[in-house]
């Protein structure tokens, strides 16, 4: 799967011919790349920004301006698998809207592929491809196959061409034998994976994930995970989005984590680990309410940062400490009447890091 | 040359695939059922009260002037929820994102909505003409046949063009329903259908001429009683016109539609 090449919209297997990406395959460019292992950006973005004006309130309407992405930069290699991580409401999604042409920024620029996105979005969207996550955008009524019939004319596929591609794409996405059905009676996973599918059909060299995993099962979201690692053998360069620091850590070379619009940390999975390589972590298990104690707990001196985890019936609260076991007494005492359970002192993992990220700013 | 032909018959070929596939994604009636009931067996009911109706009010004892009217009447069926509820379809769906996303050719894209409803439209208006002859003994021997065809086809063409404007007028308000109830019964009153236009008054007359369906209309019931294809051609012009008019303001709403959603970021709203 995913291995073996699928043949282009122009009927031959592998790349289009090369006068699509003249920078990239420019002699020069090439031999620079292997002298220097420099690699063009496929993707610059510089100070970006974006305002929402949001109407508040139905009858008295007044105007309140959301600032949903302040001013973040980053670049994408040719190739690259980049993370964009953060929680809920940072800002991930409107930053893929802008990247792919169908939100203006209030102010900053991005390139991709040498264009720029709002001047010259027209040049621009035949050749990126994008999905936001979740089952809409997809025509339920249609099948499979027939969706991918339609969006392939939407972008001027040749219909003779795409009905040979067509059931390559079902194949990599693991929907072979259920193309023929009505989408409606996807199952939720079934039809993101349709949604890739759709974003793969004109062989765009860029792709934009906004949350391919949401709401699908571990399983369907490992199966989801191999198709996005396949695609990068590919050779494309994808963006991703996510909530999920594992997510992140497992696909991508580089990770962004961003929180309230700004990247807090950017760089390899083991880079961002780094930044917590100096602390513990201390696992408590408690059961009942401690809302009331944490304002304490996050004023130790020996608290890093503070999360909870709900698993079944207890809780576990989550402490990074550069001071390791010895704070553990600390801790325990601010605890007192507290039912606790287990406690452990563990090395930080990258979702340690990724915690300390998020929850350093709040 | 050569070249060029290949690529028009490409054109071609794509413009027909997504406008048959648009139909079939997007349009809410498609189960047999619910076909049948709205386009087969509706327009009788229809038909068959107006006859009573002008009957008894009226005094009008000729059925074929209500046969033709509600006959004709059954194109805004297609013309305007049909169409309308494509255009504006793709919000419910979450699609927009995805269609403003490709590089598709908006005006291809947007006519390509309507191009199988007009087919559908034609076939429903013949399908109530044909109930027309059968109950109510509807005479067309004095006929000239394909100019009716004709007159048919750009009088769903003009509702069609209604439509496309409505549904975008639904993409921008968010409630296409509303709207189109609205000026479907709009159409039933100014249209002509089961009045006479003259009786009218000025005003309503006023209306009559600026909606799609009242030429086409008059334009039926010349044909039917025998008149010839030049007789009432600047009736189809204008019916052209009128239509031709609303599918362009209404491309113009859909383009400006694009631009505003994604200044806005409301693309998504719905
Ligand atoms: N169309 C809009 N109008 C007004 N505010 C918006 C709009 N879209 C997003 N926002 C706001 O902008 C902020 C960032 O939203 P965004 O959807 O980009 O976050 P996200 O990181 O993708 O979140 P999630 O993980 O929940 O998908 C939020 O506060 C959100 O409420
Ligand atoms: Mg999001």
């Amino acid at each position: 799967m995913g291995a073996e090449a699928i043949p282009d919209v122009h009927g031959h297997a592998g790349r289009p011919p090369s006068s699509c990406r003249p920078i990239v395959h420019c002699p020069f460019v090439a031999f620079y790349e292997v002298c220097f292992n420099f690699r063009m950006n496929t993707i610059e973005v510089q100070d970006l920004r974006r305002v929402y004006n949001a109407s508040i309130g139905a009858i008295r309407r007044s105007r309140k301006e959301i600032v949903a992405v302040d001013g973040i930069s980053f670049h994408i290699e040719q190739g690259e698998l980049f993370g964009l991580l953060g929680p809920n409401g940072v800002g991930k999604t409107t930053t893929v809207k802008m990247l792919t042409t169908m939100l203006i920024p209030t102010s900053g620029r991005i390139r991709i592929l040498g264009l720029d996105v709002v001047k010259d979005a027209k040049k621009l969207r035949p050749r990126i491809g994008f999905i936001f996550g979740g089952e809409r955008g997809l025509y339920w009524r249609l099948s499979g196959v027939d969706n991918l019939r339609y969006f392939g004319s939407l972008y001027h596929l040749d219909p003779d061409a795409t009905r040979k591609r067509i059931p390559k794409l079902l194949e990599m996405v693991g929907l072979s034998d259920r193309g023929e059905e009505k989408v409606e009676g996807y199952s939720r996973g079934m039809k993101q994976r349709l949604h890739i599918a759709r974003a793969l059909l004109h062989d765009p060299e860029v792709l934009f994930l906004d949350e391919p995993t949401l709401g699908l099962d571990p399983v369907g979201a490992r199966d989801l995970r191999v198709i996005i690692r396949n695609l990068q053998a590919e050779n494309k360069t994808i963006l991703l989005t996510t909530h999920y620091m594992f997510e992140a850590d497992a696909l991508c070379q580089r990770i962004a984590v961003i929180n309230k619009g700004k990247i807090v940390a950017e760089g390899s999975p083991a880079q961002l680990k780094s930044i917590v390589s100096d602390l513990s972590v201390i696992e408590v298990e408690i059961f009942g309410g401690v809302d009331d104690r944490l304002p304490a707990l996050r004023a130790l001196p020996a608290v890093d940062a503070l999360s909870i985890e709900n698993r079944e019936q207890k809780q576990v609260l989550l402490i990074q400490s550069p001071a390791g076991a010895e704070a553990v007494s600390t801790i325990l005492k601010l605890l007192d009447g507290v039912r606790v359970g287990k406690v452990a002192v563990r090395e930080p993992t990258l979702e340690d890091a990724y915690i300390r990220l998020v929850e350093g700013e709040a | 040359m050569k070249e060029l032909l290949r690529d028009l018959g490409l054109n071609v070929r794509i413009f027909f695939q997504g406008a048959y596939l648009s139909y079939l994604a997007l349009f809410a009636w498609i189960r047999p059922p619910h076909y049948i009931a709205t386009k087969v067996v509706g327009p009788v009911f229809y038909m068959i009260f107006f006859v009573l109706m002008g009957a008894y009010v009226a005094g009008r004892n000729d059925p074929s002037f209500y046969v033709i009217g509600n006959a004709m009447q059954t194109a805004a069926l297609s013309g305007v929820f049909g169409v309308s509820m494509s255009i504006d379809g793709d919000r419910w769906g979450g699609t927009l994102i995805y269609l403003f996303g490709s590089p598709a050719n908006r005006l291809a894209l947007f006519l390509g909505r309507a191009f199988m409803h007009i087919l559908d439209g034609v076939f429903g208006v013949i399908i109530a003409l044909g109930w027309g002859l059968l109950i109510f003994g509807l005479d067309l021997s004095q006929t000239h046949l394909p100019a009716l065809a004709l007159t048919i086809l750009i009088t769903v063409f003009s509702t069609a063009g209604m439509g496309l404007m409505l549904g975008c007028l639904g993409l921008i308000t968010r409630n296409v329903m509303l709207v189109n109830n609205t000026i479907f019964f709009l159409l039933f009153v100014f249209s002509g259908a089961n009045v006479e236009i003259g009786s009218l008054p000025g005003w309503a007359q006023a209306v009559s001429s600026i909606i799609p369906l009242t030429r086409g209309i008059a334009a039926a019931r010349l044909l039917i009683g025998g008149e010839s294809l030049a007789a009432v051609g600047p009736l189809l012009w204008g019916e052209f016109l009128v239509g031709a008019a609303y599918a362009a303001i209404g491309f113009l709403m859909f383009r400006q539609f694009e631009i505003i959603a994604i200044r806005r970021g409301t693309l998504e709203a719905f």
